[in-house]
């Protein structure tokens, strides 16, 4: 087995510490981190996504396996900077405001971590405001927005309206997701896509930012 | 022992629901009446024999009036358990108390393809792809043949059934043979598997279904091999039919009264035979025939209650019914029955339940049913199994660090536990949108996909070749007499 699939086999069984010395191995024997980052942790992540979708890998797996993932990502982190690697891309992501609800929120941005994204969360209970200040100070590529409540819903809409009104819309991808929300109601209102669970957004964010 | 059967719920109410001891106690004494009063007729010279010399009263040659004292006795020597074996002798079904196992029924006249839903009539294959699939469904706990080849000569496809059985599972065997000489040839085959005659009574791989033609009725097959049987120490399950309106009063005490005196009658003659012999009675049949449309039909709700009371009254091992349906395919009635039985006589504490994947009132058997069955058998036991409460399920010094805001998602607790909550198989939870991406199959659609799948990879432990030889050297001397 290369060190490589040693790696991507640690990430997949969730050991954190077997992750770790394993990432740490590798940047000593000089690999480029770029490799470690895409053909190791991502690559075992994608997996990890498969395994969840073909219903062998349960919640708890997926988060134990990209705890383990984060872990190594931490190491990785000073290397990725010196070398200039970016994410895949950045996400801003919230609860929309009114609603206290973020279970599905937070296995999204797991998945998206997951998939190589920045993630930043901004909780839940997230005005419009809130979400147009964090694009205007982390330049995300994408913002994602949850609501569980129909009541909550049209808060979406709003969120839409003050992305445009200061204008920052164009600079950024919308998704959007929840129990009630549907395709027709990303198209409603405006949003670049829907997806119905968290390893499709992280599917589809990742089909956005590459332009497919 | 790879399934305990334990019922936790059973154990307190089975009893309770519905039927109490005195009701039991009333039906018991209605059937010693009918014993002592009206008497059973008995088609075997050897059993009128047998009942005589215990202190039977004979007269018109065969009728055979028992007194209470020999049931009485009876109830001293028999079992109040029987314990069926796998191929391996390991102990697997303790069929005692509210433990509850389940398997398939035997013998249907069709078959619903689960490939092309087409009813049509069985050939050997279907015999052989319904055992492998018992084999491979872990709820599955032991086999009955399911379908009546008709690719075989048929008066004695029961040898080949038992040659199948017995070469393509593990699991214990529930089987039905026409005459005695297919009785004593199922057990031959059986001790050739296990070694010899006392490994065979020893752990006990099979038991023979006896259907007896009524409670007061009793044919010279179903007594020979009863005798035969018990005579070797080996599990007999002893059923007689009533038939509420045709045969027996149509009220269910009626028939349940006519059913045990003939299980009683049974009893007393196994014991006569062989003290000790282990014995089964019925957990169901307070059976009426639907006097709208002429059909003795399977999923009744007044069917198995008060039988399976009985039994508990008595502490005696029953067989019993669940997972069969009258609808005439794989639909939302045929789910909808299966449930209900198999959650009721789980309930009742119904040890034997067989007959999963019955349709048309036992005349169809569907694999894709049975696989139905199987799946709701998982949420029932999962039911019946009750849960803990403890320090550790509780679990509140996480819930204080926590908070009110606190995440249980990836915590070390959810990790330990979240397998042992209930997770189906068939029963589709995903969300819409991936149940469009799977095909938006419907629950007979992915239990027929099911099947395939199991038949296709499933490879069940083979017997060694000197044994399945030894098997198919009785069926083809069975066939050769036959012709």
């Amino acid at each position: 087995m290369t060190l490589l699939d040693d790696l991507r086999q640690n990430v997949i069984d969730g050991n954190a510490p077997g992750t770790q010395s394993l990432v740490k191995q590798a940047m000593s024997e000089g690999m480029p981190p770029e490799k470690i980052l895409n053909d190791g942790l991502i690559s075992a992540m994608a997996e990890v996504g498969r395994l969840f979708e073909a219903g062998e890998y349960f919640v708890p797996e997926m988060l134990v396996s990209a705890r383990a993932m984060k872990g190594g990502l931490e190491l990785l982190r000073p290397a990725l900077a010196a070398a200039n690697v970016q994410a895949i891309g950045k996400v801003v992501i919230g609860t929309v405001q009114g609603d206290l609800h973020d279970i599905g929120k937070n296995l999204v941005a797991i998945m998206l971590e997951g998939a190589g994204f920045e993630i930043v969360d901004l909780g839940n209970d997230v005005s419009p405001q809130k979400f147009v200040d964090a694009v205007n100070a982390h330049k995300p590529h994408l913002v994602g927005m949850s609501a569980l409540l129909t009541t909550t819903m049209p808060k979406m809409k709003m969120t839409m309206e003050a992305l445009s009104a200061a204008g920052v819309r164009g600079n950024v991808k919308v998704m959007i997701g929840g129990a009630p929300v549907t395709e027709k109601y990303a198209m409603d209102i405006g949003a670049d896509f829907y997806a119905p669970d968290a390893s499709s957004a992280a599917t589809r964010a990742k089909a956005a930012v590459q332009g497919k | 022992m790879s399934n305990s059967g334990m019922n936790q719920r059973a154990f307190q109410g089975a009893l309770s629901y519905g039927t109490s001891p005195e009701q039991c106690q009333r039906i018991h004494h209605a059937s010693l009446e009918i014993l002592e009063r009206t008497g059973v007729r008995l088609y075997l010279q050897e059993a009128v024999d047998l009942a005589r010399k215990g202190g039977a009263d004979v007269t018109d040659g065969n009728l055979v009036r028992l007194p209470s004292g020999m049931v009485e006795k009876a109830f001293t020597t028999v079992p109040k358990r029987v314990v069926l074996c796998d191929r391996h002798g390991n102990r697997v079904m303790a069929v005692e108390g509210c433990r509850c196992f389940y398997g398939p029924g035997s013998d249907t006249l069709n078959l619903i393809d689960h490939r092309t839903g087409e009813r049509r009539k069985p050939v050997l294959k279907d015999v052989e792809e319904g055992i492998i699939l018992c084999d491979a469904l872990p709820n599955i706990d032991f086999v009955m043949s399911m379908v009546i080849p008709t690719d075989v000569n048929q008066t004695i496809c029961d040898r080949h059934q038992m040659e199948i059985m017995l070469a393509r599972t593990t699991k214990p065997i529930i089987f039905v043979t026409y005459d005695t000489s297919g009785c004593l040839d199922a057990i031959e085959m059986a001790e050739a598997v296990v070694g010899d005659a006392d490994a065979l009574r020893r752990n006990p791989i099979c038991a023979c279904y006896i259907n007896v033609t009524t409670g007061l009725r009793h044919n010279g097959e179903a007594l020979e091999k009863l005798l035969f049987l018990s005579g070797k120490g080996l599990p007999a399950l002893y059923i007689p039919q009533e038939t509420g309106g045709v045969t027996s009063p149509v009220t269910a005490a009626g028939t349940l009264a006519m059913v045990n005196a003939g299980m009683l009658a049974g009893l007393v003659l196994s014991q006569l035979k062989r003290e000790g012999a282990p014995f089964v009675m019925p957990g169901w049949d307070c059976s009426y025939l639907d006097m709208r449309t002429m059909v003795r039909h399977y999923a009744d709700p007044s069917k198995h209650a008060l039988p399976q009371a009985l039994a508990h009254y008595y502490n005696l091992p029953m067989f019993s019914l669940g997972g069969a349906s009258d609808s005439k395919v794989v639909d939302q009635q045929a789910a909808a029955e299966a449930a209900l039985t198999l959650l009721s006589s789980t309930l009742g504490g119904g040890n034997i339940i067989h007959d999963l994947g019955y349709l048309e009132s036992g005349l169809t058997f569907s694999f894709a049913q049975l696989a139905i069955c199987a799946e709701i058998v998982s949420w029932v036991k999962t039911f019946a199994r009750g849960e803990e409460v403890n320090d550790e399920t509780l679990n509140l010094d996480e819930i204080h660090r926590a908070g009110p805001d606190g995440r249980f998602m990836d915590s070390a607790h959810t990790l330990r536990h979240y397998k042992e909550r209930f997770y189906p198989d068939l029963f589709e939870r995903a969300n819409y949108e991936t149940w469009v991406k799977r095909g938006s199959k419907t629950m007979v659609e992915r239990a027929s996909d099911k099947v395939s799948q199991i038949l296709a990879q499933h490879q069940p432990e083979p017997l060694p070749a000197d044994i399945a030889k030894r098997l198919r050297e009785i069926v083809q001397r069975a066939e050769a007499k036959a012709q």
